[in-house]
């Protein structure tokens, strides 16, 4: 080791020259805007196509669009959704899920079920914090996905037109198919033999 | 039958040669094209056609290229002649198919998703094989459902038209209660006269539907086809043994089906001859009983006044222990049993042993005893055979049947479309025997309405015109001769005036029945309740053999002597062995090579020969006190028999009573020891129908609650008892058991042909019984009671099971109504729905009046199975002199406004 390089180390020991450079890294940082964020305090935006948890919707006009055909269960690879359909009393033909279940722990969030829904009635939404004190609270039964529907109907819409199930108004009228409504009685006159 | 091959098995029809895609084809003149090219393996879609029935060529799918023709035809229609040319694939069919379908689908709402038969649907099939995407012109029908039935509703929205429904109804069925209506601007099926459905609610048109027009009420939107677990099994309800597919979703069941559906469809009649695969109401409505509410669900043991529930090995310690000392105390002999005879093949050999080998005692019975036994024991004496000796397909070619005594379409439904399709096809001659105008009287040639209880009579009638009108088959009556000269002087102290008198039949009409039967080239009988287990059967039996050897039939192929049974493994009960005089295998108690052999297998000696008692001798012998236990499987004496019988009492003296049973019965209530059964969906073992066809029983769902398979609870109580043979592992152990024992007895639903040899019977003591068999019948005094009251079967029930079935209590319920004459209401002044007193040597009861067309004057009708009012304990018991079997179905009764 020559004398300079020594003086040069003896030189640089002194004035602590490392933690100067190493400080350097950290007094740009305070120059610029953070990368992390705040979590819980603050939330991130979550893209319109993410897949949270599920919620049921309604019609504008308040109806269940749901109409108990099962085909989400069939479509679901984790076998997590239970549906159990009846007939309306009321309305004849008119098929409902008297009782629906998703059990979100084994849920894979494929977004399966909301493809195979033949009315859009199941849709995806931006939530998904799910930590609770009890387990039990994760089988979401009918009411649980009503409601999430309603608290989370716009993220629904959302997520809906994202992935192509829905389209903006028109041509999703034009698109969405609509289910032969339930008919009480003949629209044309019995023939007259028979009156 | 246009289009179907000549159908007389005598002649056959010329044979042809066509083109079919190149290859030739040998067929049937004057078969359907489709028929001819499903021949060859090749499958052209076709929604409108089934081999049950004519086609029909509404569809439009089933389109070949016929060379000179310009356009596709429709091949169903189309006959198949010599020397066509013919093709079945290209581009332009499918484009030609595609049409249809696209025709279909443009008035077909796509509901798919709520629809019933999504996954199961003939069109979706069809659209999804021609790639149908887009719709032109689409349009709906706006049809309201017709939900009027009561099992079946009507979406004529879905309807495609094909006429499946209707066709199996009129062709197949012979019913004929659906029909096209023009409504709404659309055809739609509607009941006959656009009404409420009434018909025999067979569901057969709900098989074949190939949309989901018509659904079923009892699992409407319940399940989407692939949810559902399918098993094939057989029906529990009578003895036809129809194999049926009881589909389950989480232990629940959801529907039955049937092999005869729209998804098979092609085959001829060589496939019918044996059934078409269908159901009837009871089987594929009324499987509610499996997973009710009402089902026993846990061990009850009798604390003081009441049933106390009680863990399983509790139970079983208790029985057997009380068993044990009630053996130790008073003797084997002390202790009897009786079983159902809807239990399995395996559960009926496990309890003669559990009651032969276990306990050491030979009485024991089974409810064969008032089933079909008279029959067993007549045949079995007269032909060495223990079973009716002709299959279905003998009955569907049978150019002469004689049907006695029975409502076959009522008790045994499927085993009727034999004899109905040999009207149809076969064009048999059909003669009716009966006490009322039953359903297959109306499409009979010749039916003959006899006055109650005279069905007998009218057979030995049918004897005298038949010796009176030489129309004796001389060569084999000849080998005979002494026999033919004993039955001539039995005869001759008949005159065919006592039997015009006694039965109502004028002298024409016997001595023209008795030709046609003699005539034709193959006769069968088939004989039923109102025969075999009315007074003196046995005797009525073994003249009705009497008869087929007078006219030749006895031993040519397709003639013999057929029953019906009502319960379904009657005929294993009595081949088990599971009454006092029969050991497995139907040899007799006391033939000492089997009694060799059987305690040989069982290692345990069997008990002394003549100590079996019967049916009836049990219950005498619990009212006097020398039966202290008596164990019952299934049976319900209390709700089967008459108050006359005095069972209550019987019941009541014993020390110890074990009623294994599904459910509540009356005898469960009184019982010491309820043990909890399973119903046939719930365990594995085999039953043996009426023919011979020993079928397998699978388990379709777990046991409900903590019932157990009745084989189980009785290889519990044989081991406990000491019997090292009788621990089980599986129904399996004890079918391995029976292999041994019975080698061949397992035939996999394809019985052999029974060979019948009366010559012995003929030979020897065959003139000391049948003078006996014709002397003039004593009738007894009826005491100023002109109604003669029988108790029978609905076509909706079979026994007491399916009054716990809600599909069937919804069709025919308890009402307490009498089934009366109109011209005998009239006569008395009453009016639909009047009370009426009906009142016999043994009691009376009020019930309300209700007016039948089938039932004749002077006598009405009460169905058997409904306990509410009692009407059985109108009945006296009379016990048959030679097979112990009880008659308690009719009475004579008066009637009056109550």
């Amino acid at each position: 080791m020559s004398v300079v390089t020594a003086a040069k180390k003896i030189w640089e020991a002194a004035l602590f020259a490392e933690i100067w450079s190493a400080m350097k890294v950290t007094f740009k940082h305070m120059l610029h805007k953070p990368i992390t964020f705040q979590y819980p305090r603050e939330q991130r935006t979550i893209p319109d196509a993410h897949r949270g948890a599920l919620g049921l919707l309604r019609y504008d006009d308040g109806k269940e669009r749901c109409v108990g055909c099962d085909l989400c269960e069939v479509a679901c690879p984790s076998h997590c959704i239970k549906v159990i359909s009846a007939e309306d009393k009321s309305l004849p033909l008119q098929r409902y899920a008297s009782e629906f279940y998703i059990d979100i722990t084994k849920c894979v969030f494929c977004g399966y079920c909301v493809e195979a829904c033949p009315v859009n009635a199941l849709a995806m939404t931006k939530m998904y914090e799910f930590s609770t004190h009890d387990k039990r609270t994760l089988l979401f039964d009918k009411q649980r996905l009503y409601e999430i529907g309603e608290k989370h109907l716009e993220d629904a819409k959302k997520y809906l037109y994202a992935h192509g199930q829905e389209k903006n108004d028109q041509m999703y009228h034009d698109y969405r198919y609509f289910f032969p409504q339930s008919v009480k009685q003949s629209t044309q006159p019995p023939p007259k033999h028979l009156t | 039958m246009g289009l179907k091959p000549a159908t007389n098995p005598d002649v056959e029809a010329a044979s042809i040669e066509l083109t079919i895609d190149g290859r030739t084809v040998t067929a049937k003149d004057g078969v359907s094209l489709y028929d001819v090219i499903s021949s060859t393996g090749k499958i052209i879609p076709a929604m409108c056609y089934h081999y049950t029935f004519d086609p029909f060529g509404s569809c439009g799918m089933c389109l070949v290229m016929q060379e000179g023709k310009k356009s596709p035809v429709r091949s169903c229609t189309a006959k198949a002649a010599a020397g066509m040319i013919v093709r079945t694939e290209g581009d332009d069919l499918f484009q030609a198919r595609k049409k249809a379908v696209e025709k279909h689908l443009s008035v077909h709402p796509l509901d798919c998703p709520v629809c019933d038969a999504d996954g199961h649907c003939e069109l979706q099939d069809m659209a999804f094989q021609h790639q149908v995407t887009t719709l032109a012109n689409a349009k709906q029908k706006l049809i309201p459902e017709d939900t009027r039935s009561l099992v079946l509703d009507f979406n004529m929205n879905r309807c495609i038209a094909c006429g499946e429904c209707i066709n199996i109804c009129k062709d197949v069925q012979m019913i004929d209660a659906l029909q096209f209506i023009k409504k709404g601007g659309f055809t739609q099926v509607v009941a006959k006269g656009d009404t409420q459905l009434a018909c025999e609610f067979c569901g057969d048109c709900l098989a074949v539907c190939p949309v989901g027009a018509i659904t079923n009420k009892f699992s409407k939107y319940l399940y989407k086809p692939w949810q559902l677990k399918k098993t094939t099994t057989t029906c529990n309800y009578c003895g036809d043994g129809c194999q049926m597919q009881v589909e389950t979703k989480d232990n629940e069941v959801v529907r039955v089906t049937s092999p005869l559906s729209w998804k098979n469809k092609w085959g001829d009649r060589s496939e019918t001859a044996q059934g078409h695969g269908g159901l009837c109401v009871r089987g594929r409505f009324g499987f509610q009983f499996i997973d009710s509410k009402a089902r026993l669900v846990q061990p009850l043991i009798r604390k003081g006044a009441k049933l106390a529930e009680s863990p399983w090995i509790e139970t079983i310690e208790t029985v057997v222990g009380r068993l044990a000392d009630i053996k130790a105390k008073y003797g084997s002999s002390a202790v009897a049993g009786l079983i159902t005879a809807r239990c399995s093949n395996e559960e009926l050999y496990l309890f003669q042993k559990l009651m032969r080998a276990a306990i050491g005692t030979n009485q024991l019975d089974s409810s064969a005893r008032y089933g079909h036994l008279n029959f067993v024991h007549a045949v079995q004496h007269a032909l060495g055979v223990g079973r009716m000796t002709n299959d279905s397909a003998d009955i569907t070619k049978a150019k002469a049947i004689l049907v006695v005594g029975s409502n076959v379409t009522e008790t045994n439904p499927v085993f009727s479309l034999r004899v109905k399709e040999a009207i149809r096809v076969y064009k048999s001659q059909v003669i009716v025997v009966d006490s009322a105008n039953t359903n297959l009287a109306k499409l009979a040639s010749h039916p003959v309405l006899v006055k109650p209880g005279t069905e007998g009579l009218f057979v030995k009638g049918l004897i005298k015109s038949v010796i009176e009108q030489d129309l004796i088959d001389t060569e084999v009556t000849g080998k005979h001769a002494q026999a033919l000269a004993a039955l001539k002087q039995a005869v001759a102290g008949l005159s065919l005036d006592t039997v015009v008198s006694a039965t109502g039949v004028s002298e024409d009409q016997i001595n023209e029945a008795a030709t046609v039967f003699a005539e034709a080239p193959r006769s069968v009988i088939i004989c039923g309740e109102g025969i075999v287990r009315r007074p003196n059967g046995y005797q009525h039996v073994l003249a009705l053999i009497d008869l087929l050897w007078v006219t030749g039939k006895l031993g040519k192929p397709g003639c013999g002597i057929n029953t019906v049974t009502e319960e379904a493994n009657e005929q294993g009960a009595v081949d088990m062995g599971t009454s006092p005089e029969f050991l497995p295998g139907q040899v007799a108690f006391d033939n000492d090579d089997a009694r060799t052999k059987f305690s040989k297998a069982w290692s345990t000696p069997l008990p002394n020969k003549g100590t079996g008692v019967g049916f009836m001798d049990i219950l005498k012998k619990c009212r006097n006190g020398e039966i202290k236990a008596l164990y019952l499987v299934g049976e319900n004496p209390l709700g089967t028999l008459p108050a006359s019988a005095e069972v209550k009492a019987a019941l009541e003296k014993l020390e110890l009573l074990i009623v294994q049973d599904p459910f509540m019965t009356e005898t469960a209530q009184i019982a010491h020891v309820v043990l909890p059964a399973c119903t046939f969906a719930e365990k594995d073992g085999t039953m043996t129908s009426q023919d011979g066809k020993v079928q397998r029983i699978r388990q379709t769902m777990d046991p409900i609650g903590e019932s157990l398979p009745d084989w189980q609870i009785l290889s519990a109580v044989g081991s406990g008892l000491g019997c090292v043979s009788m621990e089980y592992e599986s129904s399996h152990d004890i079918q391995r058991e029976i292999m041994k024992v019975l080698p061949g007895y397992y035939n996999l639903g394809q019985p052999k042909k029974v060979t019948v040899n009366p010559d012995r019977y003929l030979a020897n003591g065959y003139q000391a019984g049948v003078a006996a068999r014709y002397r003039a019948e004593q009738k007894a005094a009826d005491g100023g009671k002109r109604f003669s009251l029988t108790m029978g079967q609905l076509l909706y029930h079979s026994g007491k099971l399916s009054t716990q079935a809600s599909g069937l209590l919804l069709i025919a319920s308890s009402t307490g109504q009498l089934h009366m004459n109109q011209q005998d209401m009239e006569r008395v002044g009453l009016k639909d729905g009047d009370r009426v007193r009906v009142s016999s040597a043994k009691g009376s009861a009020v019930l309300s009046a209700k007016a039948d067309l089938s039932v004749l004057p002077d006598s009405c009708f009460y169905p058997e199975h409904f306990n509410n009012p009692p009407v059985k304990d109108l009945m006296a018991v009379e016990v048959d002199a030679v097979t112990g079997v009880p008659y308690f179905k009719q009475a004579a009764v008066s009637v009056e406004k109550a």
